[in-house]
């Protein structure tokens, strides 16, 4: 092993070394050290992986520090810290103990950090599984709330399921085209079928993964159940890095004129009625899920433009959509304290009784619903750019059209933050960890909407 | 090879398919949903084992390896989940775990 080989290797052991050193040390250490630990060895790995050139990995078969890796280590860092920021004041006010849950935080990240850099289909699958591992442990830790282990067991058959197809898809892809790695495995036009079964199989796992109609039915129970900052991290990393696995297996096989309806229908179903279910929500969470769905159903419309405006586009959108999330998230966590503040009517009036929470919230919904000037019109405007220059004016024009409507329910949080006085007594101040990230990630939406030049150059240097 | 690629493609679908079958007809009982997602898993190891002796190489083993080392992990991840909802509610069937609507 070279020096460089261990400097682009860097950010994956650090993050595994500090899970490791979390989980031994825990019982010894105070929870707030752990919580430093973690959120310390995220922006070390973060910060590395942003200022380490690309270059190929020998000495570990399957793994080479590529742009793409560049672009999407920082992205996960940046969630991961927040994450860990946000889940600090949290967790003691539910009643979280444990050094397990930093721990499995730091193993999520872990296995994002390998699986931009993965370059054959077995470390890619076992990163992207590694992912969901840690997350159906993370739903399921809130003991004090049943429906929070219901969600982890809904989540992990669920998501078993999507693993069989996920994984049967890549045995057809190996099984057609006779190798494993990613740069070689050119479409034989011998075994087409078997290649384009697999592929069929296979964006079935992924639809799952990124909750794509009509394999969604578990993202509104799961982010109900799932602890507030964990599905803050839940509905931003894991998306990103499902949609990730999927560009990096385009950019090596082009996309086949057979993907192309599924993935139409797929993008097309997810867009419109993940818009008409959120109109019909109360509870929030559920609210964000079926949100996330049509968010999830634009990305996969810029990803069939099979073009490299669209593939910009989609990882635009992954760190605007990861920005936006965690901001939603973040505020509705640390607005919960005994119970979870879930529903709509709960948040009455909260933007004048706790103005900064109340505030990232309305930035937040504002930029979910991709009014200008924030970061969510600027990942709208791109996603529909690409799709229009990419030839699909009837999927963009429906894309459009239901991205209007899902203005309603995001300002309808809006209005109920500002709009009405509530008799209820004020929430509790909050913490500085609970602060430092609700300030980072909406002046994140804010620069990005204002001046998303800097981002837009790194996306180009990613797709290199 | 002895056995044609086809027909080994033919016997993982099947199998795939009756596993999913299992998944969508037991869905009340937990455990049943586990063997389903075992079979198909199964499906899965079978064709890249069947992969591998087509093509002469030893890669589709290893990935049946780790897969094999995956899905224990996952099921005994279930089976503790199970233990917990059970001690909570007394039952494994599914049905039962409605506390989240809408």
């Amino acid at each position: 092993m070279t020096l460089t080989e261990l400097y682009c290797l860097l950010p994956i052991v650090i993050t595994g070394c500090a899970a490791l050193f979390v989980l031994l040390c825990g019982p010894l250490l105070l929870s707030s050290s752990l919580t430093a630990i973690g959120v310390t060895a995220s922006a070390a790995a973060g910060i590395w992986a942003a200022f380490t050139a690309p270059a190929p990995i020998q000495c570990i078969p399957g793994l080479a520090f590529t742009p793409l890796a560049q672009l999407l280590i920082p992205l996960f860092s940046f969630a991961a810290a927040l994450t860990l920021l946000l889940s600090h004041g949290y967790n003691e006010r539910r009643i979280l103990k444990g050094e397990e849950y930093p721990a499995t935080v730091l193993f999520a990240l872990f296995a994002m950090c390998v699986l931009p850099c993965a370059t054959n289909m077995l470390i890619l699958f076992l990163a992207l599984e590694s992912v969901s591992f840690a997350f159906y442990i993370l739903v399921s830790m809130d003991l004090n709330r049943a429906e929070s282990g219901e969600a982890g067991l809904k989540y992990l058959l669920m998501g078993a399921v999507a693993a069989a197809f996920t994984a049967f898809g890549f045995a057809l892809i190996f099984t057609g085209s006779g190798t494993l790695a990613l740069s070689a495995a050119l479409a034989r036009p011998e075994n087409r079928a078997i290649i384009s079964a697999g592929w069929g199989v296979l964006i079935l796992g992924m639809a799952f993964k990124l909750s794509l109609v009509p394999a969604h039915l578990w993202t509104p129970d799961v982010y109900q159940g799932a602890p507030s900052p964990v599905a803050a991290f839940l509905s931003t990393s894991s998306k990103v890095a499902a949609a990730a696995l999927l560009l990096i297996l385009l950019g090596h096989f082009p996309p086949m004129a057979e993907l192309r309806a599924p993935l139409a229908a797929l993008s097309v179903l997810s867009m419109v009625l993940g818009n008409l279910a959120a109109l019909r929500q109360t509870n929030i969470k559920r609210m964000l899920a079926y949100s996330s769905v049509a968010h999830m159903g634009y990305l996969a419309l810029a990803l069939l433009t099979g073009s490299r405006d669209g593939y910009a586009a989609v990882l635009l959108y992954g760190a605007i959509y990861t920005a936006m999330n965690l901001a939603a998230f973040g505020a509705i966590s640390s607005l919960s304290f005994e119970e979870e503040r879930e529903q709509i009517t709960d948040f009455t009036g909260i933007g004048f009784t706790a103005p900064v929470r109340g505030g990232v919230l309305a930035l937040a919904m504002i930029s979910l619903a991709g009014i200008p000037p924030t970061a969510g019109f600027i990942g709208k405007f791109f996603i529909f750019y690409s799709a229009l220059k990419g030839g699909l004016i009837a999927l963009a024009i429906v894309g459009i059209l239901s991205a209007a409507a899902s203005a309603y329910f995001y300002l309808r949080v809006v209005a109920q933050l500002y709009m009405h006085r509530s008799e209820a007594p004020a929430p509790k101040p909050v913490g500085f960890a609970e602060g430092l990230a609700l300030c980072a990630a909406s002046a994140c939406i804010l620069i990005i909407g204002v001046y998303p030049g800097p981002l837009l150059e790194m996306v180009e240097t990613a797709l290199r | 090879m002895s056995v044609p690629l086809s027909h080994i493609l033919i016997v993982a679908s099947l199998m795939f398919a009756m596993g999913l079958g299992c998944v969508i007809a037991w869905r009340a009982n937990v455990i049943m949903m586990l063997i389903g997602i075992e079979i198909m898993l199964n499906a899965v190891m079978l064709t890249f084992v069947g992969g591998s002796a087509h093509w002469g190489i030893a890669d589709g083993q290893l990935f049946s390896l780790m897969l094999m080392a995956l899905t224990s992990a996952e099921v005994s991840l279930a089976l503790a989940m199970v233990v917990y909802l059970h001690r909570r509610k007394q039952t494994v069937n599914t049905d039962r775990f409605d506390s989240m609507k809408g």
